[in-house]
């Protein structure tokens, strides 16, 4: 049994224990999530330390590299005059995935132990978790395009509900937004991907093919098709590859989300019940970014070179954008999700630069920003099953009534506004000299961008900071009076054992960045040197 | 006189070396009368004998139309034409016939489950009677290459149509939709013979594929034949209901029976597809032609009906209006593959339909239980039955699902390859209405999840108001199983598509 697809069905298996289960053991639902959560993550964990490394194991565009494949006919239609429609199962990693598995399946194992808060209708929702834990994890190990969109599309329905039927007061109206955001992205994306399909042939078979890794070498792709790399079409006027690049990364920019397309994002995590924002947040804002490195760079890099001077943009207007927002909220929980939007910036920035250390910087920020952003929605979560509300504004001096509390939170601004020591420094480092060595060296990123986002670090600082002293310093002053003065307990073990492995986390990659930078440096330095030939 | 006499024996040997390949009509016609006679042999009681015999005669008629796939490989030609070039059996039309048989088997074993058809007076057997009569109808629409064979098949199916429509008319709102049903069809039927003579008065030929009425028309003046043209689409464009032609489409889809409603909204509209491209494929394929741009005039009308089908949808409360809108939205996108003009188009086209029927006849069963069980018809009664009726609600959404074209779905798949046999042509001629489509397609996904997706939402997300009342329904636990039945094809299909497309 190849272990990657052991990976991604396992969760399906056991939800569908809990299908079967009658719900007169509905407490156990609970534990059969969190378990397979932890199996999971024991998988993952095999994975990451089997994962070979080297410059002959370096993936991106070489099939033969990628790890732990496992590749099986599934869909072969014979279209007559069209050939083959050749799908494959297509399963394998590459150091871009492989550090976002580990990540994914330790956030998978939070959210489960933060799903403990649920209390209505338990077998839709740990059925409806399993079910988008088994799609995330689809998602980051498809090779084959067709196979991605199904899982990419599969997370949207448990989400809805997840959402929809869990959420907080406006949740109705939060979910639709997500699901109309994202399949807006993504309708097109199978426009773009049947186009892509169709430009493509299988050297070996000379059928057509939906294979990610054949996408990418621009010897495969035949001379009149639509996204040809000799002949440039045209659609409505625009050169082809430019306007597939831009579908597929608005896509992608929505589920990041880069400003202007991160409405969604505030409304959903503001909604969502906590185990989902810390999916939502900790993993599915990866999937943005991944598929800008793996699909968006990696099947168009001429038109990712070309345009990088956008995406930089769009990510430095992300970043100070979502920085002055989260400056701007009242509500805890929004504040973050803002931050949110701010941080996944980086990622967009250390893309455009295009360099080894921007790009592992990017791939760093997005697993140090899983743990990191999971950690602070679970805090906040705390906060709000203990009361019911989140306005800054209505707490103060929480650090005397809840100090254990505190420290968790302390670590968790501290860690996410980039103090050294801990891994967002590294991230954001590693970003920012990227660009600013993109400026110097391939000229792809200019200096002022670099200098943009060393400001958006300052007001992170700035909106942490401020929090921090609002809600925990000062003499102690809650809106509820006694009342809330009883339910604010320190946290429990439970809450405990949820933070301390993502705190741990973010130190020790913060300590030891090697444990992510051994793993992705010859993939990331495989991608730098794919791209290099197209910069003029 | 002495020219028939002379050409008689000719064409009597036509005749008869025809009837080998209209074996399944001849069953048809013959399970019709042996429909009726037990009918009136058995009387009253006879509904369940009627759908016994029915389904097992349609059984053997799919059967037999199966034969038929071997019968065309045998000739060895790609089409055989009948009765003097009345009829064309070729491929497509096989598997067109296939999913009307197979789906009529599925609304035969709905027709009984539903608690108010049930109801009625008169039982059900002559609704038995008037579907194998209609599916005769709906046959010979699949092959008919002849101007004449097609007013004839035409007509019968309206005939039948306007019947069931009215078959339980003991309301207002359901004897008005059948009147209207009757009214519009009668006036597109007549504006559509209209078209026909005026197409034989240019030409003097009925026949479209083999007489001279293309080559005719090639040398006629170009704006009396895109006229007369016209005309006959507005016929077909009556049972596809595109736009313009759809206005009678939800009062009749709400006001009908919704088993007969499962019928309107599928079996016709397979049969005026498969029309439609014999209609089209002498035209498109002849190179001299240029007074008609088919293309263009699918494409225009596969846009627009795409437009205003799914915007309509958004604004409905009805749950069956709802699904009628959709119906309209989803015939536009099966333009877009007719309009591709290709047989991957045409397989397309066949998968696409299938993956819709599939959803849409368990949209509708579902929507008869739920009416059945608690009464509710539109969205507000919907709220929080989600919770009270799990597997319903659940099938319910794995069906809507497969209707936004979502994966994993017989839908999307559907969808997916409707898009790649379009993008396939637009690769090679660069056409940009084909462009227009796709991206129309596109976008009314978006649309169309946007009123799809308010069933869940008042199924699961929506508190519940009132107390609602079961009622008593005997047909329910069927209309479960059935339902799941469908919803599971449907999931089937969405992960292996290849079933259905190597029987297609």
């Amino acid at each position: 049994m190849n272990l990657l697809t052991l990976l991604i069905f396992i969760p399906l298996l056991f939800g569908l224990l809990i299908v079967v289960l009658p719900s007169s053991l509905r407490n156990s639902y609970k534990y059969i999530t969190l378990l397979a959560a932890l199996v999971q993550l024991g998988i993952s964990l095999l994975l990451y330390f089997q994962f070979k490394t080297g410059a002959s194991y370096a993936g991106i565009d070489h099939e033969s590299q990628f790890q732990f494949i496992q590749k099986l006919p599934w869909i072969n239609l014979n279209l007559g005059g069209m050939g083959k429609m050749q799908i494959d199962y297509f399963v394998g990693v590459d150091g871009v995935s492989i550090t976002l598995l580990v990540m994914s399946a330790l956030v998978m194992v939070v959210a489960a132990i933060a799903s403990w808060e649920i209390n209505k209708n338990l077998k839709g929702f740990f059925v409806l978790f399993l079910i988008l834990d088994m799609a995330v994890f689809g998602v980051f190990c498809s090779l084959d395009f067709f196979l991605f969109y199904i899982f990419y599309e599969l997370m949207l329905l448990p989400l809805y509900f997840l959402i929809g039927m869990w959420g907080g007061a406006r949740r109705e109206y939060a979910a639709i937004k997500f699901f109309l955001y994202t399949l807006f992205g993504s309708v097109f994306m199978l426009l773009v991907m049947v186009g892509l399909y169709l430009s493509v042939k299988d050297p070996a078979t000379g059928s057509h093919t939906f294979n990610m890794i054949q996408m990418m070498n621009p010897a495969n792709y035949d001379a009149h098709s639509i996204f040809s790399t000799i002949n440039h079409q045209t659609i409505f006027g625009f050169p082809a590859r430019t306007v597939g690049f831009i579908v597929l990364f608005v896509a992608f920019a929505i589920k990041v989300p880069v400003v202007p397309f991160h409405t969604w994002l505030p409304d959903a995590h503001v909604e969502a019940p906590t185990p989902v924002s810390i999916i939502l947040a900790g993993v599915l804002l990866k999937i943005g970014g991944y598929g800008i490195i793996r699909i968006c760079v990696g099947i168009f890099p001429d038109v990712a070179v070309s345009g990088s001077f956008v995406l930089g943009l769009l990510g430095v207007i992300s970043i100070l954008y979502g920085a002055l927002n989260a400056l701007a909220q009242r509500d805890l929980k929004r504040m973050i999700a803002y931050s949110s939007v701010s941080h996944m910036g980086f990622v967009l920035l250390g893309i455009a630069s295009l360099t080894t250390e921007g790009i592992s910087g990017a791939v760093m920020q997005m697993v140090s920003h899983g743990f990191l952003s999971s950690m602070l929605f679970f805090l906040v979560g705390v906060i709000y099953t203990r009361v019911h509300d989140r306005d800054i504004y209505n707490f103060r001096g929480l650090g005397t009534l809840m100090p254990q509390f505190t420290v968790f939170v302390m670590i968790g601004f501290f860690a996410s506004l980039g103090l050294p020591g801990f891994s967002a420094f590294i991230a954001e480092a590693f970003t920012l000299a990227g660009a600013f060595k993109s400026g110097s060296t391939n000229g792809l990123v200019p200096h002022w961008m670099a200098a943009c986002g060393a400001l958006g670090i300052l007001l992170s600082a700035c909106y942490f900071l401020w929090t921090l002293q609002r809600m925990f310093f000062g003499t102690e002053r809650l809106k509820g009076g006694e009342t809330w003065k009883h339910a604010l307990k320190d946290i429990n073990w439970r809450e405990k054992s949820a933070l301390i492995p993502l705190a741990l986390m973010a130190l020790l990659l913060g300590i030891m960045p090697s444990l992510v930078f051994g793993k992705i440096n010859d993939s990331v330095i495989a991608l730098v040197e794919f791209t290099k030939q197209y910069i003029r | 006189m002495g020219n028939l006499l002379a050409s008689l024996p000719d064409q009597l040997s036509n005749t008869i070396g025809s009837l080998p390949y209209f074996s399944p009509e001849l069953y048809l016609a013959a399970l019709f009368l042996l429909v009726l006679i037990t009918d009136l042999i058995f009387g009253r009681q006879s509904a369940w004998i009627c759908r016994i015999i029915a389904i097992g005669g349609l059984l053997v008629i799919l059967f037999k139309d199966l034969q038929q796939i071997g019968l065309i490989l045998q000739h060895g030609e790609q089409s055989v034409f009948l009765f003097g070039n009345m009829l064309r059996l070729y491929k497509a039309a096989i598997s067109f016939k296939l999913i009307i048989d197979f789906f009529a088997i599925v609304l035969i074993i709905y027709f009984g489950l539903d608690k108010r058809l049930n109801a009625h007076p008169k039982g059900l057997s002559d609704l038995y009677t008037i579907v194998i009569a209609s599916l005769l109808g709906l046959h010979i629409m699949t092959m008919a290459v002849n101007l004449l064979a097609v007013y004839l098949a035409v007509e019968m199916v309206s005939l039948a149509s306007y019947l069931l429509a009215a078959y339980r008319s003991e309301n207002g709102f359901s004897a008005e939709a059948g009147l209207k049903y009757v009214l519009f069809g009668a006036v597109s039927s007549a504006v559509m013979l209209y078209g026909i003579s005026l197409l034989y008065s240019l030409t003097g030929s009925l026949d479209y594929f083999g007489g001279n009425l293309v080559t005719g028309l090639i040398s006629a003046n170009p704006a009396m034949v895109s006229v007369a043209i016209i005309l006959v689409l507005v016929g077909i464009g009556f049972k596809l209901s595109f736009v313009p032609m759809h206005f009678w489409l939800p009062d009749v889809y709400q006001g009908a029976p919704t088993p007969v409603t499962a019928y309107l909204s599928t079996l016709p509209k397979v049969a005026a597809l498969a029309l439609l491209i014999n209609f089209i494929t002498p035209f498109a394929f002849n190179e001299k032609w240029a007074a008609f741009d088919f293309r263009l005039f699918l494409s225009v009308i596969g846009t627009i009906t795409m437009i205003a089908g799914n915007f309509a949808a958004v604004w409905q409360k009805n749950i069956k209006r709802i699904l009628a809108y959709s119906s309209i939205g989803h015939t536009g996108f099966a333009l877009m593959a007719v309009a591709t003009f290709t047989t991957q188009g045409i397989s397309a086209l066949l998968f696409y339909l299938a993956a819709y029927i599939f959803a849409n006849i368990a949209a509708l069963m579902l929507a008869t239980y739920f009416a059945d069980v608690t009464g509710a018809e539109d969205l507000d009664g919907y709220k929080g039955l989600g919770l009270k009726h799990p597997v319903a609600a659940i099938c319910f959404v794995v069906v809507l699902i497969s209707l936004t074209g979502l994966p994993v779905s017989a839908g999307f798949n559907g969808k997916l390859l409707v898009f790649s046999s379009v993008y396939s042509v637009y690769e090679q001629n660069h056409n940009i209405w084909l462009l227009i489509l796709m991206v129309t397609g596109a976008l009314t996904t978006v649309v169309s999840l946007f009123y799809y997706i308010k069933i869940p939402l008042y199924l699961f997300l929506k508190k519940q108001e009132t107390e609602n009342i079961t009622l008593p329904a005997e047909g329910a636990k069927w209309l479960i199983i059935v339902s799941v039945i469908l919803t599971l094809i449907v999931l089937l299909l969405g992960v292996f598509p290849t079933y259905l497309v190597d029987i297609l």
